[in-house]
């Protein structure tokens, strides 16, 4: 029995514990001793792989289980991990924490919050630890539905709207998927063996290459379409508004991971050939959601709106770094989720409890909250420098290894894209800059903001957590960096080795 | 031979019970014949052998009688949904006739299921569709549900009579109405071919397919909501069973034939039948409408052929079974509780009836196909048996219309848990039975998923389909 | 003995950074300060040894100045080639600005704990400029070229903060984005170039880059892109990011703005030290620029040429002091690039030398300006010269240190600022004559400008301040006292015996042909002042008023911010995110949206199939039937 059958069967059962509690308090205290069980197992999980990896253990998943489920279909319930989906876990776990306290003020049907909550998080970390790609389909949906009821009960503005927006979407993206993954189950065995689910299974395998010319498009645009692929990323700007502060936390931070997680475990590891006939497009659709997205963030004046689009920008940097399919442009990538994870969940987080206290999300009705709100002000000022990137912030390390990654590639069409890319840095400091000169400098703008008590001790916990993890990454990359680097190995010598 | 003995058993004692029950005491009628049933159900269980009868007019084996038992379950499901309908005053005087014409139609489908030529099928379809067309219009005082009894047997009896003539050119063309001997003798000439598509035609409008559905909306909207869910449910799922085991067993030779033309039902059938339930408000109508869906998509597990594809499709039913009857069962309770059967009527009904929202909602859910219920299972096996014969476009339309149904699926969601409402139903303890049924509904909706072996089990069933 | 304890030159202001930081409001504001200065001066010490045990005991092997890289780890690594590290590299350029940053600051340090005394946010203060020493050192003591760019990226965040001190005062806010943005920009190009040269050389390494294999392997790179080789658009692009932070023409915007920081801030960061980072990355990179793209050199020269002509005659229009300094500053760092610009290697290498010579003297004399003009306005509570006047008797140390500053800038001998300058103008006689022309003509108006601050300020009308102005606590004034003498003296330095492009000593000697008439004209423009401001005259007007048009244009900048202005608000906001965000609404989304809107609108027409009667249905069914047959009939026959 694996340690990771923990990370699904600890939420589970915080939430039949959460059934039991009698009111919102209870709730809310069972799901963060639940979290923070979760938060030393990945820490655990931390350690105990680097150790494996220290006694030289060399195979590509460790703490692997396999059982077989539907015998007939030979699908398995099979999981394991590498250094990727460790550091993954390890994200979400951190998010998921901070995610729970940044709610700690939800008393309406706050028992349904905090398990709809919770099952959202069973999902993404099912999707992280499954090697077999129908129980990760199964999880990634299991992840998708609870976000309805989240955004629809507990959200703000057009909630109605925006969830079902969301969730159609989304669904649409996992309608592709579906027809990618059973086109790779039934091509899994050109030789006439068993077929098969499993992703190691199946990259052992060729499947030949106009079936993957066909069912690529399918699995990276259905993957793209949770990590925001322009120009399918819509449903990120409203859902994002109108959803509650943990929820656009979990979302932004960690279910659109899943999408650029699928894209290079289950696409492009899966599909070589195709990924590298097929990148250009791509290349070229995620260099306009970078720049896009940035512009975008510069005319809005609603907080979410703002940081909605800089995701879009951040997350399409990410499958732009994978699409360079080179292993230093793709650790990158991986650390980009990392770190955009962190800090884009910081930022909802604050904004959260800024529109608590004052109850606008409109930069132009605030202003000099740096006075009334010292210590929020400070760390929006933190997320929004590690945001553009500043030296010593996990920002810096990510971007900095997907430019460098991107720019081995001599050719003119790279160079150009990365060019473009790399101009988003310029564009980020000017909306960053932007939201911090108008929001928290100058003078107080609103006389009665005088009276706004600062962050309170469940806050404070939610944004130090986030804080301290982005400054670890930003001042000392190195080891997550390795670790991700040695996970990457198959993958990026598989991508090579067609072309 | 077992199934239909005890269920003409049951029914026997049923009409003994009406004849010597008096006034007093009718409302016992209701919980013995549900207990009677419950036997038999049971006694369906014990080992079967295979064999066939009647120089083999009638066949059985290990995967029929699992069809049957299926139906048995669902059927229970409905007995103990309607008992709490039934005790109206309105209702109790002619209790045993709804037991009674709902078992003889079971009957019906039972020998359909088991038929071995098509005279014992035909016996067995109208057997099964006229005492139907009773029970639709079952409270006659209600204008609806008259209309609805008429419309079913209008359309019904153009259908048999399509399909009818379907058989006869198959007769004329093949000489036989034994299955194995037309099999045999199957071809691909004109007549043969258009009997075959008349044949189709007649089981499209119990299955009720696009363009043969249009009875449905209206007769399920009329019927009473206890028999529409029967409808719904028990005697789709009949048809569906024999019309693929008629399509595996008799026309192989026109496979290609028929999965184009299933191809296309399907599209339609999914598509239109989608578009139909977006704007329903009627909780029955809207029920109507996915259940037409679903019928399209059992299309595509019937393309995958007599193996994976009957599995599936066996799987899928039983799941359908579960979940359709737990959303029915919720509807069933309200109506009878304050006579609402509209979609706006469940407003807040979650802050008043957190468990019947929650019943519904896991019912829905599982209809859309989202994990971790049974839904999910099912759906996924229905694509995967159609991309094994690879129908990937086919299985993409499907797939996007699953999204379109998550949306009204989730428009009922929306209601009960999202929308406010000044004043929503009230909180009210639904019955004894309505509950177990319920429970029971709520159980197989999540075990059916979860313990794989059911379906290892039906598959090796499916290597029985021709032998007997 | 090896040099492992200068780590902990800039390791300790971070501490310090952190410290102050995360303790600094548990106590009382002075003890930031004193923890702070004292650090500075540990600081400062271990400078002084280092510069010591560099220049005369193991710094020179064999004759030459060697690259020593006191100890370095692995930060980050790309490929088994590319990675990022962390360490300190001891070269005379690097100790020569790690004295200058360490004194510099040090008497900074000083100086604030008496000029910012009671300023709310003391500590906050302290905080910060611990960070920004600690970014300083760091980027100055670099081993790569990434290390570098990090440390740039973060003194530009120190300024940021700096800058924006007061940041309840819009104007500052508007200063602090504006730096910062405007060197993002450059640093856009810094980055792009550093990316573009290690993918050439496969190195980030400063010791790799300029040795002379290095040189060769850049040298044989061949690719090219439009004209250019690929290296020259390399060094280009980098030494766009230098401009950026010197502020060299047309980046130079921000500077002048950001004199909205307190005094001293803009004494450390935007006159002595940070703003000639740009000159110190192009010294760093000398030896590639010289012996692989010469041309590059005479962009930077002529840059550099412009730019200080250019912000010289905008200083002489503007009135408020720290302005005026600041102009004056641009127009110095001028001279340092086109030192650069002008320079030869080895022997000829007099350019170079004159460049860090004038660098650190400029650092000297501007720093002590700056913290003059803070006294005065610490003093008189303004910022504008025609609000002040005779103030040498109320301010007797500061008058005298601020005329001992302006006679330095002004080149008059034997003070720093002479010597420095000498060889400048020397440098660029030799190299092209038209640079030296200019040069020339910006001595003589850098005194002018300087002595019509002097003079209007410290003579010229008698104002009368509500309350006396009365001269400034000790705090401030040891530091103007220390910064005076050290002006005086700097320029007695041999300084071609320690800072040459190739680390031979080279004996550099006293130019007469060029000197005397540089300090004439120093002198001449000394004069003109003297007549416009020793008294209160008409003259500066009816000049003003006889230029008309020119001097508006002047007085206005040239409207460069104006054009800025223009490029950020109408195109990128208005002409760019204005019509993303909208087509993102509208077309992106729409899309979406509508996608929605058609099945709900199929669904509505479909459902009127649905009539209710009978009839219909039959011919559907019908139909249906006959449609089947039809396609299988079409099929068969």
């Amino acid at each position: 029995m694996s340690i990771l059958n923990l990370f699904v069967i600890v939420p589970v059962l915080t939430v039949f514990a959460i059934l039991f509690t009698k009111d919102f308090k209870g709730a809310r205290v069972v799901s963060a001793i639940g979290m923070g069980i979760q938060l030393l197992l990945a820490a655990y999980l931390i350690f105990a792989y680097l150790d494996l990896r220290a006694i030289g253990i060399t195979d590509e998943m460790v703490f692997t289980q396999d059982i077989l489920w539907f015998p007939m279909l030979n699908i398995h319930y099979a999981i394991g991990v590498d250094g990727i989906a460790v550091s993954m876990i390890a994200l979400t776990a951190i998010v998921v924490f901070a995610g729970v306290f940044a709610s700690w003020e939800v008393d309406n049907l706050a028992r349904e919050f905090f398990i709809s909550l919770i099952l959202l998080a069973t999902g993404v970390f099912g999707f992280f630890i499954s090697l077999d790609l129908f129980t990760m389909f199964l999880f990634y949906e299991i992840a998708v539905i609870p976000m309805y009821l989240l955004i629809g009960i507990w959200g703000s503005g057009p909630k109605e709207y925006s969830a079902m927006k969301l969730t159609l979407m989304l669904m649409g993206g996992s309608a592709l998927l579906l027809v990618g993954l059973l086109g790779l189950y039934f091509y899994s065995a050109p030789d006439g063996g068993p077929l098969t689910f499993n992703i190691l299974e199946i990259a052992k395998v060729h499947i030949p290459v106009e079936m993957q010319r066909l069912f690529f498009p399918f699995l990276f645009v259905g993957f793209g379409v949770l990590g925001a692929l322009f120009p399918f990323h819509t449903w990120s700007p409203d859902g994002h508004a109108s959803a509650p502060t943990a929820v656009s936390m979990l979302h932004a931070g960690v279910l659109m991971k899943l999408g650029g997680y699928g894209c290079f475990r289950v696409a492009m590891f899966l599909l070589p050939e195709a990924a590298n006939e097929m990148a250009w497009i791509f290349i070229i659709l995620t260099t306009i959601s970078v720049v896009y997205g940035a512009f975008g963030a510069i005319w809005q004046k609603d907080l979410k709106y703002i940081n909605a689009y800089s995701s879009v920008s951040h997350c399409g940097l990410v499958l732009f770094a994978l699409l360079m399919m080179n292993e230093t442009a793709m650790d990158g990538a991986i650390l980009q989720m990392i770190s955009h994870g962190l800090m884009t969940a910081l930022f909802f987080a604050l904004i959260g409890m800024i529109y608590g206290r004052t109850h606008t999300r409109m930069i132009d009705q605030m202003g000099g909250l740096m006075k009334v709100i010292p210590f929020l002000s400070v760390v929006y000022v933190i997320a929004g420098l590690a945001s553009l990137g500043l030296p010593g912030l996990s920002g810096f390390v990510a971007e900095m290894t997907i430019f460098v990654g991107a720019f081995q590639h001599p050719d003119i069409f790279h160079r150009a894209a990365t060019i473009i890319a790399i101009s988003s840095i310029v564009i980020t400091a000017v909306y960053i800059l932007r939201v911090v000169g108008i929001l928290l400098l100058g003078p107080v703008k609103n006389t009665d903001y005088n009276l706004l008590t600062d962050a309170r001790w469940y806050e404070r916990l939610s944004t130090i957590t986030l804080l301290v993890a982005i400054a670890g990454i930003g001042m000392f990359p190195f080891w997550l960096s390795d670790t991700i680097m040695n996970s990457l190995g198959p993958i990026v010598s598989r991508l090579l080795a067609v072309v | 031979m077992r199934h239909e003995v005890l269920l003409l058993a049951v029914i026997i004692l049923i009409l003994l019970m009406e004849i010597f029950v008096g006034k007093a005491n009718r409302k016992a009628i209701i919980p013995v014949s549900i207990g009677l049933f419950l036997l038999s159900t049971l006694a369906g269980f014990l080992p079967a052998e295979s064999g066939q009868l009647f120089g083999d007019m009638y066949r059985t084996n290990g995967l029929i009688v699992s069809m049957k038992n299926i139906l048995n379950i669902g059927v229970l499901i409905v007995m103990l949904l309607s008992a709490e309908w039934l005790r109206k005053e309105e209702n109790l005087d002619k209790v045993s006739e709804y037991y009674l014409i709902m078992l003889s139609t079971l009957v019906g489908m039972f020998y359909m299921i088991s038929s071995g030529d098509f005279l014992m099928f035909y016996l067995g379809l109208e057997l099964a569709s006229i005492p139907m067309a009773a029970l639709a219009a079952y409270d006659k005082f209600r204008n609806s549900s008259a209309e609805a009894g008429i419309k079913f047997i209008f359309s019904s009896a153009l259908s048999s009579g399509v399909l009818l003539y379907g058989l006869s050119m198959i007769y004329a063309s093949t000489g036989s109405i034994y299955f194995t001997e037309v099999a045999a003798h199957m071809g691909e000439q004109p007549l043969q071919v258009l009997g075959f598509i008349f044949f189709l035609a007649g089981m499209g409008f119990k299955i009720s397919l696009v363009p043969f559905h249009f009875w449905t909306a209206d007769v399920y909207e009329g019927a009473p909501i206890s028999v529409t869910s029967y409808l719904s449910v028990i005697s789709k799922g009949a048809a569906i069973f024999i019309f693929s085991i008629v399509l595996f067993s008799v026309f192989p030779m026109l496979e290609p034939l028929w999965q184009e033309l299933l191809y296309v039902l399907a599209i339609l059938t999914m598509t239109l039948a989608n578009l139909f339930a977006v704007r329903q408000n009627n909780i029955k109508r809207f029920l109507a409408f996915s259940s037409i869906a679903q019928a399209g998509f059992i299309l595509l597990g019937i393309m995958g052929g007599p193996h994976l594809g009957l599995t599936t499709v066996v799987y899928f039913i039983l799941v359908y079974v579960f979940t359709n009857l737990g959303a029915f069962g919720v509807a069933i309770s309200i109506s009878d509780k304050t006579g609402k059967e509209n979609i706006n009527d469940y407003n807040g009904l979650y802050k008043t009836n957190p468990m019947l929202s929650l019943t519904m909602m896991l019912a829905l859910f599982s209809l859309a196909g989202i994990p971790p219920v049974a839904g999910f299972f099912g759906k996924f096996f229905l694509f995967t048996s159609a991309a094994s014969k690879g129908y990937y476009i086919l299985v993409l339309i499907a797939v996007l219309n699953a999204t379109i149904s998550l949306y009204y699926y989730l428009r009922v969601v929306k209601a009960m848990f999202i929308e406010k409402s000044d004043h929503p139903i009230a909180p009210f303890r639904s019955s004894l039975s309505t509950r177990m049924a319920l429970a029971l509904c709520v159980a197989g909706t999540f075990a059916v998923g979860f313990i794989s072996w059911i379906y290892e089990y039906l598959y090796d069933m499916t290597y029985l389909l021709f032998i007997f | 003995m090896d040099f492992l304890y200068t780590i902990w030159i800039p390791l300790i202001p971070f501490l310090l950074f952190l410290l102050i930081g995360l303790t600094g409001m548990y106590f009382k504001p002075i003890v930031s300060g004193i923890v702070g200065t004292v650090g500075l001066g540990v600081i400062t010490l271990l400078s002084f040894i280092t510069a010591y045990q560099y220049f005369f005991v193991d710094g020179m092997v064999d004759g030459v100045y060697q690259k020593i890289v006191a100890g370095s780890y692995t930060w980050l690594a790309f490929t088994d080639t590319l990675h990022i590290d962390m360490g300190v590299m001891l070269d005379p350029i690097a100790v020569m600005m790690l004295l200058v940053v360490s004194i510099v600051s040090f008497m900074v340090h000083i100086y604030s704990l008496g000029y910012m005394k009671g300023e709310k946010g003391f500590s906050r203060f302290y905080a910060f400029l611990s960070l920004f020493t600690f970014s300083m050192l760091g980027l100055v003591v670099a081993t790569n070229i990434f290390q570098m760019y990090i440390f740039w990226e973060l003194v530009g965040v120190s300024s940021f903060l700096l800058i924006g001190f007061y940041y309840d005062k819009p104007s500052a806010v508007a200063a602090s984005k504006k730096a910062f943005i405007v060197t993002r920009f450059a640093d856009f190009g810094f980055l792009v170039g550093l990316l573009l040269l290690s993918y050439i050389t496969g190195t980030f390494d400063f010791k790799t880059l300029t040795s002379p294999e290095g040189i060769e392997t850049i040298r044989g790179a061949g690719l090219t892109f439009m004209g250019a080789s690929a290296v020259t658009w390399a060094m280009l692009l980098i030494f766009m990011g230098g401009a950026g932070k010197s502020a060299m023409f047309p980046l130079h915007i921000w500077l002048p703005d950001a004199m909205e920081g307190p005094t001293p801030v803009s004494a450390l960061i935007h006159a002595a030290t940070m703003v000639v980072a740009g000159v110190y990355l192009v010294a760093r990179l000398f030896p590639v620029f010289i012996m692989v793209t010469p041309e590059s050199l005479n962009v930077i020269a002529y840059i550099g040429g412009f730019t200080s002509l250019f912000a010289a005659v905008i200083a002489c229009t503007q009135f408020d002091i720290k302005r005026v300094l600041a102009f004056s500053t641009l127009s110095q760092i001028g001279y340092m690039m086109l030192a650069l610009g002008v320079s030869g290697y080895g022997e000829h290498g007099l350019g170079f030398t004159a460049s860090m010579f004038h660098l650190s003297t400029h650092a000297m004399f501007k720093a002590l300006l700056f913290l003059g003009a803070g006294a005065i306005i610490h003093a008189v509570h303004s910022n504008y010269m025609y609000e002040m006047g005779g103030l040498r008797k109320y301010l007797p140390i500061t008058h005298l240190t601020f005329l001992i500053a302006c006679l330095t800038i002004a080149g008059v001998p034997p003070l720093s600022g002479f010597w420095s300058k000498d060889e400048i103008l020397a440098a660029a006689w030799h190299h092209d004559k038209l640079l030296f022309f200019i040069e020339f003509a910006v001595a003589g108006l850098t005194a002018f400008y300087m002595f019509r601050l002097y003079f209007s300020v410290f003579w010229g009308k008698e104002t009368h301040y509500h309350h006396t102005p009365h001269e400034s606590p000790l705090t401030m004034t040891i530091p103007l006292m220390l910064l005076a003498v050290a002006s005086i003296f700097a320029g007695f330095i041999p300084f071609g015996e320690f800072v040459s492009s190739d680390g031979i000593p080279h004996h550099g000697e006293i130019h007469m042909n060029i000197a005397v008439p540089s300090v004439a004209i120093g002198l001449l423009g000394i004069l003109v002042a003297l007549l416009m401001y020793r008294r209160e005259t008409t003259v500066p007007d009816r000049i003003a008023k006889a230029l008309g048009g020119f001097y508006r244009t002047v007085y206005h900048k040239f409207y460069i911010d104006e054009v800025y202005l223009f490029v950020t608000k109408k195109i990128i906001f208005n002409l760019i995110s204005r019509p993303v965000a909208w087509f993102d609404r509208h077309l992106v989304d729409g899309t979406m949206n509508k996608v929605a809107w058609v099945v709900e609108f199929s669904s509505y027409r479909t459902r009127q199939l649905q009539s209710g009667q009978l009839q219909h249905y039959a011919v559907f069914f019908v139909a249906g039937v006959l449609v089947l047959v039809l396609t299988f009939a079409y099929f068969l026959f």
